[in-house]
């Protein structure tokens, strides 16, 4: 059951994540995989919770009892928990301390200008070559190294952070995840206290409905606008985000999956553009915030 | 033969010089100003939607020109045109150093976070653990921010509507 669940909160993380410019993740495809595997292995559910190691017992059980309908600020933390740590099976952490240290200390300032400054709220730089970054909900946020690399400076670094900040005040992907998990269920469903594997699994397979529905570019937008302005609170340049979605106007990408990505997400000219217009003179009045270029933190 | 390899050599060095003129539009009515300041003296303006050719790009600044006029404007204030082909980098590749293959990010060979990773990947306790190791409150945060001068500020998020 906690495979299933961890695989619907993927699915999830995957269909809005902001970033990923690079990284091919072909949605539809993972959708449909996991929707039949979900139809294969529903009927024995217990005997994979089983199999879960006794470490994880704890968090586990947190897991199996998400009030999915008004999940709490401590189910919404426990699930972006497991989302992170399924990430970080596919890409641990850049074993540098001093890096990670730093991104969280930026990362936390950033955090701290919005309005949910009380989460425990944590960073770090994954080690994958891909252009991404991933926010799950309770105050989780990962960058790639790919996308690290390509930062100039500590405001454009804000900005990122910010994007995926924003993400999780706004709660973008615990309410798709939310979706998932309710949608086509309806309210005698949840009154009859269900089994969560039941639940996982009408999560997981409306998984294809979001796919259909392709992204919510609007939750990207809003992203963008709001990570922006978090960072200028903070005191950085407001352009850092800006120029960060400039300079992923020219990766230069033949990849077929390209295609895919240009599909699903927004496109940078696109979220340039929304950002021009919703900002519209306000951005002119922010001034005299820091780029920091030189305390951008080398990867070793 | 010679001649027609020739004219091909000279066809495709006339494509690689192609990326200088890369044009935008703008989004918005803006001054031209003379410098990457934004107090910098102004020398012209550009209307929204004013068809303009970006020369190269600084910062978060573009220098275009429009209507006989050179200037600088945030990076925000013009839309590059969709370049449509695979020359995506354009000028302001150029300018960043990251045009052609130099940046090219999802090549095959290089270990990527695909979906198939993400799909089997098992949660990792020991990660998750070094990853919260790593946490740092809120008051650690403010005095790396003051160490850098950075201090708050009071912005209301945007409230412009989208398109």
């Amino acid at each position: 059951m906690n495979k299933t669940l961890k695989q619907a909160m993927m699915l999830a993380l995957c269909s809005s994540v902001a970033w990923s410019t690079a990284s091919a993740l072909d949605l539809k495809g993972v959708l449909k995989d996991a929707v039949n595997e979900q139809l294969g292995t529903s009927s024995k559910p217990e005997q994979t919770q089983a199999t879960d190691s006794q470490a994880n017992t704890s968090a586990q059980d947190k897991l199996a009892n998400i009030n999915w309908k008004n999940p709490s600020r401590e189910d919404e933390i426990a699930v972006g928990r497991n989302v992170t740590g399924t990430i970080l099976g596919a890409a641990p952490l850049v074993n540098d301390a001093a890096l990670q240290q730093y991104v969280n200390k930026v990362g936390r300032w950033v955090a701290s200008q919005s309005e949910r400054a009380d989460l425990p709220w944590h960073f770090g730089v994954i080690d994958s070559n891909d252009v991404n970054a991933f926010a799950a909900p309770g105050g989780y946020v990962l960058i790639t190294k790919g996308l690290y690399l390509r930062l100039t400076s500590e405001a454009q670094l804000a900005g990122v952070l910010g994007h995926e900040i924003a993400h999780v005040v706004q709660k973008h992907h615990l309410k798709v995840m939310q979706k998932q998990a309710l949608l086509d269920v309806g309210t005698s469903f949840l009154k009859d206290k269900i089994s969560k594997n039941k639940l996982t699994q009408r999560a997981v397979s409306t998984g294809a409905e979001i796919s259909a529905r392709n992204l919510d570019k609007s939750a990207e937008f809003e992203a963008d606008s709001m990570g922006t302005v978090l960072a200028a609170r903070a005191g950085y340049d407001a352009y850092g985000l800006a120029e960060v979605l400039q300079d992923m106007e020219t990766i230069n990408n033949n990849d077929g999956s390209v295609a895919l990505l240009f599909q699903t997400h927004p496109h940078p000219d696109d979220r340039l553009a929304q950002l021009s217009q919703v900002s519209g003179d306000q951005m002119d009045k922010i001034s005299g915030g820091k780029t920091l270029e030189t305390r951008l933190v080398k990867l070793k | 033969m010679m001649k027609k390899s020739l004219v091909w050599l000279v066809t495709a060095l006339a494509c690689s010089q192609v990326v200088a003129a890369e044009t935008g539009v703008a989004l918005k009515a803006d001054q031209l100003r003379a410098d990457t300041f934004s107090d910098a003296k102004v020398v012209g303006s550009v209307n929204k939607n004013d068809a303009v050719d970006i020369l190269t790009k600084k910062g978060a600044w573009l220098q275009i020109k429009v209507a006989g006029k050179t200037g600088w404007v945030r990076l925000l204030t013009v839309k590059r045109n969709s370049a449509g082909g695979s020359n995506v980098a354009g000028v302001v590749g150029v300018a960043t150093g990251r045009s052609g293959t130099g940046k090219v990010v999802s090549t095959t060979g290089i270990r990527g976070l695909s979906a198939e990773d993400l799909k089997t990947a098992q949660f990792n306790e020991a990660e998750t653990k070094k990853l919260e190791s790593y946490t740092v409150n809120a008051e650690e945060a403010k005095q790396f921010a003051s160490s850098g001068g950075l201090s708050s500020r009071s912005y209301p998020y945007f409230t412009g509507s989208a398109q």
